[in-house]
């Protein structure tokens, strides 16, 4: 017995020793496919800032006698900016055709830069002396109650809600929000929303909208435009929707994209101004009933909105005093 | 009925066990005994040893053959994959697509870090490292797409360029660096823990041997109350031996051990704060430029990027005059930079950030991270000259001790031989 336990044993132990090298196969590592995201990309989970009671949304202040260039009336909001030397415009960097960044030149450029521009002409007499900050759209009201800002001039929708914490000048530009989706996709209105990934930047009405949609897309939120574009064309979204104008320079940038649908209701663009500022409000109003008049508003839509068809021309501006 | 204990077996075995008791008894047992507990006591004892610091010099070999190589390696892929994100950042706020020298500047970048991740991988020890070097390598495959999708939009002038680029860079920054920094930092553990297995004591080897020690002294006062004779030879040429190669053992590992202290105070450890000053300064360049990028609000970035150098300056101490004084200039080269940012300028801003002329922030990180990068060079040199060093000493340490206490052992018993022959 005791033998046989041994030399059990020993084979055992020399079978242990020889089999150093085991006939299964050592562990493969297995990854999955490297997912990338913009960043501060995210699903919408808490509602984006709610629509408050109704207000004349559109009415801003009468501009008064305008000043000419170079001589603004001291004391005046608009004499600390001249003595400055600059007007500080908080603008967008990412959005095509209205604020962008030109990667030929790295100058931003688009509707609403011309716009900061002509204002910036207004008091120096020199479109050149603006300083241009890029503000994301969550940021628009704290740059200016901050003071980083003089005007934000960026896609920026007059609400209600908004009219709380900022002034705004009279309406620039009608936007109306549509969905941007790939030509091949059966989405062709809000209601086909449904169910589908709908991509729109923190911050916006458009999200705002898309959030009161019934039934509720699964929104994700980024916190530029561009980075909506980026997720649509790597499949992480099946839709955009925002203003038209914001998506035809989108649908610029990818032939394979168009609009579709109704609009999803109107947005009147203004000009941001810090609370407590009512001079630089109706010298803005004042700048822009001279570009109403004297053609600049149908020169710088044209050269950045023809695609979206003949001019509507400017909005008539609404005043409440 | 036949008992177990009456089996033929447990007799004999019984009868053997008696014989041997009684044969231990007279003074040939106690001299045959004494004979096989010395030489045993020696073999074992050097066996033991010989093979704690065959364990040390194997260790000793790994380090500088395979641990510290793959840390050096790990080092280098961190660096080169945080200098292809500035070479993209850099091609992109220089304005247009990229010019034939950032290109460049970005492909051999790409090819360093290529290079490194291939020296890491092959090294990679555990399932974990090598799932993370996967994870970088599917990743930085990725990553150079994006680039790529960026510089094509680019080209035909469409924003959403600096998007790609955007998702790219945050790719590099929350991912790719930090599994990088991990691999490293798990690199350079593996070194240090190697470094003091090599400089560890062969404890029980030398306790062993100690036990020889013993039993020669008492297998020498036993045979003397035995015999009434003077001290045997055999014995005490035996009890010299070992204490001689006790001697040459401790000797041996304390040298081996104070170099191994000196290549990871002046190595190792001096290399972890060099590479944690490398990924500062390089953190506080991203936060540089990305704030050019980014075009907004600077006032937390700035925050940031105080951050990061201040904790640089802290960090390079006195240790490193030049690198500090280069950090020094950087910065103010970087105070520059935002004076010209707040009073408007941003092309003044993006122009001191980018010039590699003397005082452009680019050329001032470029010297920052030169002189760490031959610091980081230079203490790996010593490192490893010290752990070689090391392994000078122990060198023939496994092979002498099992030779002496071979020698100890056989004195022993060809000492023990006349006494044993007397009753023969």
């Amino acid at each position: 017995m005791k033998t046989r336990a041994a030399v059990a044993l020993l084979t055992i132990a020399l079978t242990a020793a020889g089999c150093g090298a085991s006939a299964t196969p050592p562990p493969s590592i297995s990854l999955g496919p490297a997912v990338v995201r913009p960043a501060g990309a995210q699903g919408v989970t808490t509602p984006p800032q709610a629509t408050v009671a109704d207000c004349d949304v559109e009415a801003s202040l009468r501009p008064g006698a305008q000043p000419p260039p170079g001589d603004m009336p001291p004391g005046s909001t608009m004499a600390q900016i001249e003595k400055r030397g600059r007007l500080i415009v908080g603008v967008d960097q990412n959005t095509f055709m209205s604020g962008f960044r030109d990667p030929a030149t790295g100058q931003l450029a688009g509707f609403d830069i011309d716009l900061a521009r002509e204002i910036a002409r207004k008091i120096f007499g020199d479109p050149q002396k603006i300083e241009l900050q890029v503000v994301d759209a969550g940021q628009r009201e704290s740059a200016l109650k901050s003071g980083q800002v003089d005007l934000i001039v960026r896609t920026y929708s007059i609400t209600c809600a908004r009219k709380q914490n900022v002034d705004f000048s009279t309406v620039y530009l009608y936007a109306s929000q549509r969905i941007l989706v790939p030509k091949k996709s059966r989405i062709d209105s809000a209601a086909s929303l449904s169910g589908k990934r709908v991509c729109a930047v923190t911050g916006t009405t458009s999200l705002t909208r898309l959030y009161e949609l019934q039934p509720k897309p699964n929104l994700i939120e980024v916190t530029s435009w561009t980075d909506c574009l980026v997720m649509l064309q790597q499949a992480q979204v099946d839709a955009i929707s925002t203003d038209d104008v914001v998506l035809l320079g989108l649908a610029k940038q990818d032939p394979s994209l168009q609009m579709v649908g109704p609009s999803l209701g109107t947005e009147p663009y203004g000009v941001g101004i810090a609370k407590g500022k009512e001079d630089l409000v109706r010298f803005v109003n004042g700048a822009l009933e001279q570009m109403r008049a004297d053609g600049t508003w149908e020169r710088l839509y044209s050269t950045w909105y023809r695609p979206l068809g003949p001019s509507p021309g400017p909005p008539e501006p609404r005043y409440q005093d | 009925m036949v008992t177990i204990a009456d089996s033929p077996r447990v007799l004999d075995a019984h009868a053997s066990r008696v014989w041997l008791r009684r044969f231990a008894r007279t003074t040939a047992g106690v001299v045959v005994l004494i004979a096989i507990v010395v030489s045993t006591a020696c073999i074992v004892g050097g066996l033991a040893t010989g093979a704690a610091l065959n364990a040390r010099i194997t260790e000793q070999r790994a380090v500088l053959e395979n641990t510290e190589p793959f840390a050096y390696a790990a080092q280098n892929l961190y660096a080169a994959l945080s200098a292809t994100d500035a070479a993209a950042a850099t091609a992109f706020l220089s304005g247009g697509s990229q010019t034939p020298l950032t290109r460049a500047r970005y492909q051999q970048a790409l090819a360093a870090a290529a290079s490194a991740l291939a020296d890491a991988t092959a090294g990679s020890p555990d399932m974990a490292t090598r799932q993370a070097l996967a994870g970088i390598s599917a990743k930085l495959a990725t990553y150079t797409g994006l680039v790529e999708a960026a510089r094509a939009n680019n080209v035909q002038g469409f924003p959403i360029g600096s998007a790609y680029l955007r998702e790219a860079s945050s790719l590099m920054q929350t991912s790719l660096l930090p599994a990088a920094a991990k691999v490293f930092t798990d690199d350079l553990a593996r070194v240090d823990e190697g470094q003091r297995e090599v400089g560890r004591p062969p404890v029980v080897g030398l306790l062993l041997l100690g036990i020889a020690v013993a039993a020669i002294v008492v297998g020498s006062v036993v045979l003397f109350r035995r015999t009434n004779r003077q001290f045997n030879i055999g014995l005490v040429v035996a009890a010299a031996v070992v204490i001689v190669a006790i001697g040459w053992v401790v000797v041996a590992t304390r040298l081996a051990a104070a170099d191994i202290e000196r290549s990871r105070v002046d190595g190792t450890a001096k290399i972890e704060q060099l590479a944690e000053a490398r990924i500062l300064a390089q953190q506080a360049r991203t936060d540089e430029t990305l704030q050019l990028i980014t075009r907004g609000n600077i006032t937390a970035s700035e925050k940031a990027f105080f951050g990061y150098t201040d904790d640089l300056l802290a960090r390079l101490g006195t240790g490193s005059p030049a690198a500090a004084a280069a950090v020094e200039s950087w910065v103010a080269g970087h105070r520059r930079q935002v004076d010209a940012y707040l009073a408007g300028d941003y092309e003044t801003a993006v122009e001191q950030a980018l010039s590699a002329e003397r005082g452009g922030s680019a050329a001032q990180f470029g010297t920052v991270e030169s002189i760490l990068r031959e610091d980081i060079e230079s203490t790996r040199a010593t490192l490893r000259v010290k752990v070689a060093d090391a392994g000078r000493y122990l060198a023939w340490t496994p092979t002498g001790t099992l030779v002496l206490t071979i020698v100890a052992a056989a004195a022993a018993v060809v000492g023990l031989w006349p006494r044993l022959k007397e009753f023969l």
